[in-house]
This record gives C-alpha cells, sequence and structure tokens, in this order.
C-alpha cells in the first residue's frame, strides 16, 4: 500500500511475545501504550520484495520438528522434511529460493511481525486468535492428533483419558506448549487429567519413555515419525486412532495479501499437480484425509483479514486472574524454595574454600566454576531430562528447585567468600586467642560479620532468581512468565499481559528490597 | 589476679611459665626468629624491646599458635608446642595453650558488632560453658576495673582506641588466664590514651599477673617490667632487669635502640 520497500516494522500488538524479561518489555509497551497504538504500518508488497531478491525468508523451527523439518541424520546433514520440499516447490512458483531462519516455535508470528521473515511455516494450525492479527494461507496439511503412550503403559487410546485413571491418581497427559494438541488437552476432563506443557515435541515423549507421564498428545505425523525413531522405538506405541483434526496454514503479515494469494495459487497448483501428495507420501504423511485439500475453496477474505483491534483491553487480566494468581505463587514457591538451599549451599562451599583443608577448597573451587559456568537451562535439562535415564526421576518441582538451589548457590558461595574475606583477619585470631575452637570462631565471629556485609548483594541475587524462575517452564512447571506466554498466546493481548506480569513482578520484589534495608538497619543501629 | 591462680603461683612463683628454646620461623626465604630463646617466671613481667622487624610481634605470636614455626620448642604451663606437632594434636594442644594465655592486639580486635558487655562475656559462655548471669557479673567486674563499665551497651565503633583497648584486656582477662600477652597494646593509640592503657596494665601486674609484653613505652618498660630482653635481628641478644639492661647495655643493638628511643 506503501510506496517504498518499508524497513522492518514494529506493530506494538504483537511485539511482546518473548517469554524473555517481561519487565523490559513492559517498559518499552508502556512507552508504546503511551504513545497510542500504532497504526499497522505495511510493508510496502512482500511480494515484490521477495521476486526482487529471489528469496523467501520463511520462519521456522527445527527443533524436533520432524517429520516437517528437521536436520538429516545422514550427511552432508542438510535441513530436510515435508515443509521443506513444499517450500522448495512454492519457491519455484513464487520465483523464489527459500531461506530458512530459525525461530522459538511459539515465536514465530512475532518474528513474522518483526519484519524478518516473509512467512511463517512450521505447523501452525489455523486459529481465529491468529487470524485476527495476521493473513492465513490455505491449508497444505490436514492434521490429526494421536497419543503416544509407553509399551506396556496403562493408556491404549484417547478414549481412556476420560475415564478415571486405575490406582488413583489423575492421567498425566504431555503437550507441546500453545500447540493445537494443548488446546485439544485442555478441553478433557481437568479432574481425571493432569496437562503437562513442554518447550518442545520430543520433550514430552521423553517425560512418557521416562515414566514420569502416562501419555502424550502428538501431531499424527510427528507421532508417526517418532515412533520409529530412536529412542522411542520400542519403547512408545501409537495408542488408538488418531482424533481431532485441523489445517496446518502459512502466514504472512496482513497487508501482504498479494503474497498470501499468491502463494494460495501455489498451494492449489502444487495440490492439483499431485506434486503435494507426493511430498507427502515422501514422508509418510500421506492419509485420506488430505483428500480435503483438493477441493478446497480460499476462505472468504473477510473472515481471515477480521480487523484486528488495537485498543487495549484490560479486563482479559480480571478474567485471567485466577492462572496468573496460581502462576505467581508457583514462582514465589520456586523462588522461596530454591534460595534457601542455595544460601545454605553456598556458605559451606565459601567457608570450605576459605578456611577448610587445601583438597576440599580445590573441590569447592571446581564445583563453583562448572555450576557457574554452564547455564542454568541446560542443568535443569540435564536433571529433568538426563537424570531419569540414569535412574533418578524427580518430579517438576524437586527438579526445579533442585536446579535453582544448585545453580544459585555457586553465586551465592562466591558472594560469601567475597563476605568472609572482607572481615579483618584480626577477628579470627582474636577468637582463637580467647580459646575459641576454629568452627566456633566462624560460627559466633566471622560468619555474623560476613552475613552482615553480603546483604545487598544476596538480596539482589534473590531478586535476579525470582525472575529466573521463568527458565523452570523447562521442567514443565507453569510460573509467572510461561503463563504469561500461554495467556498472550492463546488471547493475543500482549501488551496487556505483558504490562500485568511485569507489575506483578515488581510487586513480588520491592518487598525483598524492603525487607532487606530493613535488616541491614536493624543490625547497624543495634547498640548505641 | 584471679583466687583459682593465688595457690599456684604461691606454690611454684619460681617456676618457668613460659620456656622458649631455639625458635626458628620463616617467611619464605626470610629467616624471621633465628634461635630465639627466653623464659618468664610465674609472676613475672617480661617486657619485650627491640627495632621494628627484629621478629618480636612473630615471638610473642608463636607463643599462643597464632603463627608456626619451623624449629624449636615452646612450653606454656608444662605444655609442649613443638614445630612437629600436627593435625589433632596441634589443634587440641592449641586449645589448651590458649586457655592458659589471654592476648591483647595492637588493633585491638574487638567485635564489631558486639556490645562491650557481648564482647566480653562471648568466650567464657562459648568456650567454658559459663551460664550467662554469671559471666555477665564477672564481665561487670572486669570492666569496672578497666574503668569502662558505664560503657557497657556502646559498640566499639564508638569508643576511643584507649577505651577500647581496655575493653580487650577485660575480654582476656574474662578467660581467667595464667599470663596475658600484650602484643604493641599502645601503638596504636595517640600518646593522650598510651596512659590510660598503661595505667591498667601496670595496675594488673602489681596484682602479680604472668605478663608478656612486647612494647615501644621504654618508660613502661623500665618502670614495670621484672626483665626486659632485647630482640634484634631475630634473637634474644641481651635479657636483665631493667635498670642494668637500660643502665649498663652490654650489647650494641640495645644501645642504638635506646639511643632512638631517647632521641624519639
Amino acid at each position: 500500500m506503501e510506496e517504498e520497500p518499508s524497513p522492518p516494522r514494529i506493530a506494538p500488538r504483537l511485539a511482546a511475545r518473548s517469554p524473555l524479561p517481561p519487565l523490559a518489555i513492559a517498559l518499552g509497551l508502556l512507552a508504546a501504550a503511551i504513545l497510542g497504538p500504532l497504526p499497522h504500518v505495511s510493508s510496502a508488497d512482500t511480494l515484490a520484495k521477495v521476486r526482487a531478491a529471489g528469496k523467501l525468508v520463511y520462519g521456522s523451527d527445527d527443533e524436533g520438528g520432524a517429520p516437517f523439518i528437521y536436520l538429516d541424520k545422514n550427511p552432508p546433514h542438510a535441513r530436510v522434511g515435508f515443509e521443506v520440499d513444499l517450500l522448495a516447490e512454492l519457491g519455484k512458483h513464487l520465483g523464489a529460493e527459500p531461506e530458512f531462519h530459525w525461530g522459538l516455535w511459539e515465536n514465530l508470528l512475532q518474528i513474522l511481525d518483526r519484519g524478518e521473515v516473509d512467512l511463517v511455516v512450521n505447523g501452525y494450525e489455523l486459529t481465529p486468535v491468529r487470524t485476527r492479527s495476521f493473513l492465513a494461507t490455505r491449508p497444505y496439511y490436514v492434521y490429526q492428533l494421536q497419543l503416544m503412550a509407553p509399551v506396556g503403559g496403562l493408556v491404549h487410546s484417547m478414549a481412556e483419558l476420560n475415564l478415571p485413571k486405575p490406582g488413583g491418581g489423575r492421567w498425566r497427559v504431555g503437550v507441546l506448549g500453545n500447540s493445537v494438541a494443548d488446546n485439544y488437552a485442555q478441553k478433557l476432563d481437568p479432574a481425571l487429567v493432569s496437562v503437562v506443557r513442554f518447550d518442545g515435541a520430543t520433550n514430552a515423549m521423553t517425560s512418557v519413555r521416562n515414566g514420569r507421564l502416562d501419555a502424550t498428545i502428538q501431531d499424527l505425523p510427528a507421532a508417526l515419525f517418532y515412533v520409529k525413531q530412536e529412542p522411542y522405538a520400542g519403547s512408545l506405541f501409537l495408542a488408538g486412532p488418531p482424533e481431532g483434526c485441523g489445517y496446518y496454514v502459512m502466514y504472512v503479515r496482513k497487508g501482504d495479501e498479494a503474497l498470501r494469494d499468491a502463494v494460495d495459487s501455489a498451494i492449489d497448483a502444487l495440490v492439483a499437480s499431485g506434486k503435494h501428495r507426493e511430498i507427502c507420501e515422501k514422508y509418510g504423511l500421506w492419509n485420506p484425509a488430505q483428500e480435503v485439500l483438493s477441493g478446497w475453496k480460499s476462505a472468504d477474505p473477510a473472515s481471515t483479514a477480521a480487523t484486528s483491534d488495537d485498543t487495549l483491553d484490560f479486563s482479559l487480566i480480571a478474567s485471567f486472574s485466577e492462572p496468573l494468581l496460581w502462576a505467581s505463587l508457583t514462582t514465589i514457591a520456586l523462588a522461596f524454595g530454591s534460595m534457601p538451599i542455595a544460601m545454605l549451599i553456598g556458605m559451606v562451599v565459601a567457608l570450605g574454600r576459605e578456611f577448610g583443608p587445601r583438597p576440599l577448597g580445590r573441590l569447592f573451587g571446581a564445583y563453583v566454576e562448572v555450576v557457574r559456568g554452564t547455564p542454568l537451562m541446560l542443568q535443569l535439562y540435564l536433571i529433568f531430562f538426563m537424570l531419569p535415564e540414569l535412574g533418578i526421576k524427580l518430579n517438576p518441582w524437586v527438579s526445579g528447585i533442585t536446579g535453582l538451589a544448585i545453580n544459585y548457590s555457586a553465586y551465592e558461595a562466591e558472594i560469601y567468600r567475597a563476605g568472609l574475606q572482607a572481615v579483618p583477619v584480626g577477628q579470627m585470631e582474636a577468637a582463637l586467642a580467647l580459646g575459641m575452637t576454629k568452627w566456633t570462631a566462624l560460627r559466633r565471629v566471622i560468619v555474623p560479620q560476613a552475613v552482615r556485609i553480603v546483604i545487598p548483594p544476596v538480596t539482589s541475587d534473590f531478586i535476579a532468581l525470582f525472575k529466573d524462575t521463568s527458565v523452570c517452564s523447562v521442567v514443565t512447571l507453569v510460573e509467572l512468565t510461561r503463563q504469561y506466554s500461554i495467556l498472550s498466546n492463546s488471547t493475543g493481548a500482549a501488551i496487556e499481559f505483558g504490562l500485568a506480569t511485569a507489575v506483578i513482578y515488581l510487586v513480588m520484589s520491592l518487598p525483598l528490597s524492603w525487607f532487606s534495608r530493613w535488616v541491614e538497619r536493624k543490625l547497624d543501629d543495634k547498640g548505641a | 589476679m584471679n583466687e583459682s591462680d593465688g595457690g599456684c603461683r604461691g606454690a611454684a612463683s619460681d617456676a618457668a611459665m613460659i620456656e622458649v628454646t631455639g625458635l626458628v620461623k620463616r617467611h619464605g626465604p626470610i629467616e624471621v626468629l633465628r634461635g630465639a630463646s627466653l623464659d618468664v617466671r610465674r609472676g613475672e613481667v617480661a617486657a619485650i624491646i627491640g627495632p621494628s622487624g627484629s621478629g618480636k610481634s612473630t615471638f610473642l605470636r608463636c607463643l599462643n599458635g597464632l603463627e608456626r614455626f619451623e624449629a624449636g620448642t615452646v612450653r606454656v604451663d608444662g605444655l609442649d608446642l613443638h614445630a612437629q606437632l600436627d593435625g589433632r594434636d596441634r589443634s587440641a594442644r592449641l586449645l589448651a595453650v590458649r586457655r592458659r594465655l589471654g592476648m591483647v592486639f595492637q588493633s585491638f580486635n574487638l567485635f564489631p558488632n558486639r556490645t562491650v558487655l557481648e564482647n566480653v562475656i562471648e568466650a567464657p559462655i562459648q568456650v567454658l560453658g559459663r551460664p550467662r548471669d554469671e559471666a555477665v557479673e564477672t564481665a561487670k567486674q572486669l570492666l569496672d576495673r578497666v574503668g569502662m563499665s558505664h560503657r557497657l551497651d556502646a559498640r566499639p565503633q564508638r569508643l576511643s582506641g584507649g577505651q577500647q583497648q581496655r575493653v580487650a584486656i577485660a575480654r582476656a582477662l574474662a578467660m581467667e588466664p595464667r599470663a596475658m600477652l600484650f602484643d604493641e597494646p599502645t601503638s596504636a593509640l595517640d600518646p593522650r590514651m598510651t596512659g590510660e592503657v598503661l595505667a591498667v596494665m601496670t595496675d594488673l601486674a602489681r596484682e602479680g599477673l604472668t605478663m608478656v609484653v612486647v612494647t615501644h613505652a621504654m618508660r613502661f618498660a623500665r618502670q614495670v617490667a621484672t626483665t626486659v630482653h632485647v630482640f634484634s635481628g631475630g634473637l634474644v641478644v641481651e635479657s636483665g632487669p631493667p635498670d642494668s639492661v637500660f643502665e649498663c647495655p652490654t650489647q650494641e643493638a640495645t644501645r642504638s635502640l635506646l639511643a632512638e628511643a631517647h632521641a624519639a
């Protein structure tokens, strides 16, 4: 609609889908909110740009993405899959070479909105929430959902999830967060089924394999593919017939009707020529359900191009206050559960390094370096997904709290060490000269002084931990950031929930600051 | 000073309280002590003088094990500390030795997070297992003796240096030591406050407390000490009653030290 190809635009509506620092996002959004909703700036005809550049940039996530998009196990380890082949054919029709651009699956639309990709192709289903803000192409695949269960387990079909679990408790069913399977699972009776959300489809399968879950609901193609792959082959099976049904579509930005139409007619042509079926069969994806695609008529433009409302709707927050509250409590429980343990381990490590025998000091030194030098996310992943392979199965809460506690213990240890070093040597000498043992001297004289010194940095660390609990979504805990991501993805109200989430974090961390300052004052005022 | 020591002193007043033989201490290649020997009898006040870097503070810190040494022996009240002692044996022996020796530091080293009273009662309660009431009672008496009973609830940083050092003396005395070690107790004080600390120490000496005092305060050494030991180059070069050491020193090191002190 505009004259020139415009630089990547930032639309206020969806700029906040990232699950990362909500406060930072909200501050930005606050500015956006104050300035008022920006008009949707349409990129001047992406199709023309694509043709001119000869390349079509598509957003996708190849992690656990088989059979749609994945890295070939065999050399040259090219990116292959149903969608890759489909895009190659599509590219021929459009006169452009497809180019892969990675993004976290649930953030792909946001990446599209930022203008970094021309379209999103990654098993995205057609949903009203998405078509509020984006243009959907015609479907390129009809998906179904398939239950995967452990061989020799309790579940044999989707229908059994509607019956009480033998032996009591609820069915534990894993899904890819914010996916169709997730939506489907949410509709099951919560009294019977507890839904566990994962960041990646294969993580859910791993948890079923570990015996942590009773079953996982997956896209049929993914289930068909992975059930034959190591390490799932033989341990998981396809339980019962596929169920549910929906359409995978590609998404482009609003205003890119030309691109959408071009893609639509390309898909029409691929389906009509039988090329689409050929690709499906290559990846074992063809089934009779796909016949529907042949007779498809592009939907009424009005339905896919529904007007997007850019006004903020804070009433949503009130109606979702309960999940937000629960998620906040989860965050609080994780932080308060892990910090005391982290402080305790940290103190032991710091004392060992400063006052213990040399071999112990070296060992603790190595502990600090290893724990501090590796990402928290990876540590949680290790605890939750790798330890069960060794027979150590910790539940999500224990995993999350353990991971946070270990990770933060290394930082606490260094803070305490600095605190211990800041206590003058003469204090230890005076205590020893008074006949105290080293242990009594530490307990009664050195540590109390070190603790006073480290209150400010430890408080600061505690607040950081509060926000780092968001990483616990890896172990399927729905804490505040995760809940934010779920709510903003399922309602499209990213700004509203982003602001609410930021405010909740702030409300939770401010009392900590006040408390620590109060403790400092109390310690300082004691004695005239 | 206290009743429990009274009988002990009477029975063996001429026996040695501290005997040090051939003490050698190295800091890397530097030999700080090169075989220093020295005895202190019960009830004696031994003053150790010498130029800076002559090893006198290190020597004092070897007596209660704050410094390890490479060779020689230290015997405190019949308890041996020797260089080979290690591990658990050394820890146990050190505790026993430290129970017998109080120490006062140049920089006071009071516990800054505790009040005056808490500083004094801490060790009796934690180490001796005294009931709190009893410890408080004793502490008040001791603080009264050093003239600090009016600041029981003050934090150390609110006190002058001289006041802090007097509290530190009371803190050490609260452990009822057989002898007291003073490591340059007035060197960090300005002259105005030196007097009040030395007055307390003179008092203690008069009451017959065994004391080893590393000091630059020559007048105090001369007036209060029973014996003066002169350190130079990591050795005791001259020992004797104050009058003879100060009036007719036999060693060149002593003479130059006295000349310097006189000039200062």
